[in-house]
């Protein structure tokens, strides 16, 4: 078993994607969930995530980029505008006066971005009322963590995903035009448009014995695995 | 079962009325003062499509709540028509204090529009407050989470944008019956104790089939 971690950039600076655009996550791309893995932006992986039949992932973590509420205008600093921001309270991120560019979300300071898991072509995340919405909030599972953005959230109990399962975890931006281009080519300054993914890898003998914990109805972590072997063990008399 | 979020912000296209889908064009709708909005289906913001309530197989454990911490505002949960927090002369109150559950967790505690270089304030807030006992929601029961600010959050562009958080873990099917269950038997409602009395069950089960294997055997013998 293997800690892993994805982490996804949106900024295609930080990747050669197929197929991404030069101006990066672009503002089309707003309210379209786009994988991490294989979306078209920023750093990307050659195929869908899946298992194969001696595998078994476990999700524990999800985050993404958070934002901050403001004024509902949209210029800074002025009486009833937004607020200029702080170090640390995303200020990189500025909404331009009027709307420019246009799709730029007014009354937030950020992209305003949410992460959805998949597995095969069934959403995790749901309303109250059975629909699929767009996942955790990154203000509420913020990535990178900080002082001023502490998770509220906190993805328990973990996600399974079986042996054979294809899996996406999908970003959902509302702003999404890039604030690095006014702040300075291309710099990543833990504002953009970012996601992280944290799972653990179980294969050959450990994807066995998770799925067995999975019938037991036991969590499957490393400390249960290790448990289930050291009783197999000890029932072996060793 | 699975753990939830709901994220509700007073967004929404053209600075009016509800959405059901978050969009690019969103601006600040107002919140009037004084009004308990419902963040599922109060009409301002993000809104679902039907009042949040359990079917006969679904348990809802409510474990987290929070607001923006600004204009004084306060979460509240209702279920059908009682409120959870009241006052110690069991009259109605707001809620828990965004102050004390902030949204996000390390937000700065007020910003001030009304400066010519308006500015949030330089803090972080942490959370005084935890949903424990956590809330639960039975099967076939309504509930609502209600935002109130006593001052309001202005116009569409002056206005502040607030928020609520709400997480909340769903148990389905028949994890749904084990969660009644474990309610009956006054054990606390949570993934580790549904999957202990899952266990237990098992175990129950592999007793009585080695028993009964044991009977048959001495039958014979």
């Amino acid at each position: 078993m293997r800690s892993q971690v994805y982490a996804w950039n949106g900024n295609s600076f930080l990747g050669n994607a197929a197929g991404a655009v030069a101006a990066s996550f672009v503002p089309a791309q707003s309210g379209v969930q786009t994988s991490i893995f294989i979306g078209g932006f920023g750093n990307n992986i050659t195929k869908p995530a899946e298992t194969t039949a001696t595998e078994f992932v476990v999700i524990e973590d999800v985050a993404c980029t958070p934002s901050l509420p403001a004024g509902g205008a949209t210029t800074a600093g002025v009486a009833g505008g937004i607020a200029a921001t702080l170090p640390g309270q995303l200020n990189t991120w500025t909404l331009d006066p009027a709307g420019a560019p246009a799709l730029a979300s007014r009354g937030v300071i950020g992209p305003r971005a949410y992460l959805q898991v998949r597995i095969n072509t069934t959403d995790y995340f749901l309303n109250p009322d059975n629909v699929t919405n767009d996942g955790i909030p990154g203000t509420g599972s913020p990535y990178p963590r900080s002082l001023d953005f502490q998770p509220s959230f906190n993805l328990y109990p973990d996600v399974y995903v079986l042996p054979g399962q294809v899996w996406d975890v999908r970003y959902t931006s509302y702003a999404p035009a890039p604030n690095w281009g006014k702040t300075g080519n291309g710099l990543l300054n833990g504002a953009d448009h970012n996601a992280f993914c944290k799972y653990t890898l179980y294969d050959g003998p450990d994807a066995l014995i998770a799925n067995k914990l999975l019938e037991m109805g036991i969590s499957i972590n490393p400390g249960n695995v290790d448990w289930y072997k050291r009783s197999l063990l000890s029932a072996q008399g060793m | 079962m699975r753990s939830q979020v709901y994220e509700w912000a007073n967004l929404a296209p053209g600075g009016a009325g509800s959405t059901l889908s978050r969009s690019a064009n969103d601006q600040v709708v107002q919140v009037p003062a004084n009004v308990a909005t419902d963040i599922f289906i109060g009409g301002l913001g993000n809104n679902i499509t039907k009042p949040a309530e359990t079917t006969a197989t679904q348990f809802i454990v409510i474990e987290d709540i929070s607001c923006t911490p600004w204009i004084a505002g306060a979460v509240q949960v209702r279920i059908n028509t009682t409120d959870y927090f009241q006052n110690p002369d069991v009259t109605q109150m707001n809620g828990v204090p965004g102050l004390a559950s902030p949204y996000p967790r390390g937000s700065p505690s007020s910003l001030n529009p009304a400066a010519a270089n308006s500015a949030y304030t330089p803090d972080n807030l942490l959370k005084s407050f935890d949903l424990y006992p956590d809330v639960y929601v039975l099967p076939g029961q309504v509930f609502q989470i209600l935002y109130t600010t006593p001052q309001g959050t202005g116009v569409t562009a002056t206005g502040f944008t607030v928020m609520c958080f709400v997480k909340y873990t769903l148990y389905d099917g028949p994890d749904a019956l084990i969660a009644n269950k474990l309610l009956e038997l006054g054990v606390t409602i949570n993934p580790n104790n549904v999957d202990w009395y899952k266990r237990s069950l098992i175990e129950q089960q592999t007793r009585s089939a080695v028993a009964a294997t044991a009977a048959a055997a001495g039958g014979q013998a």
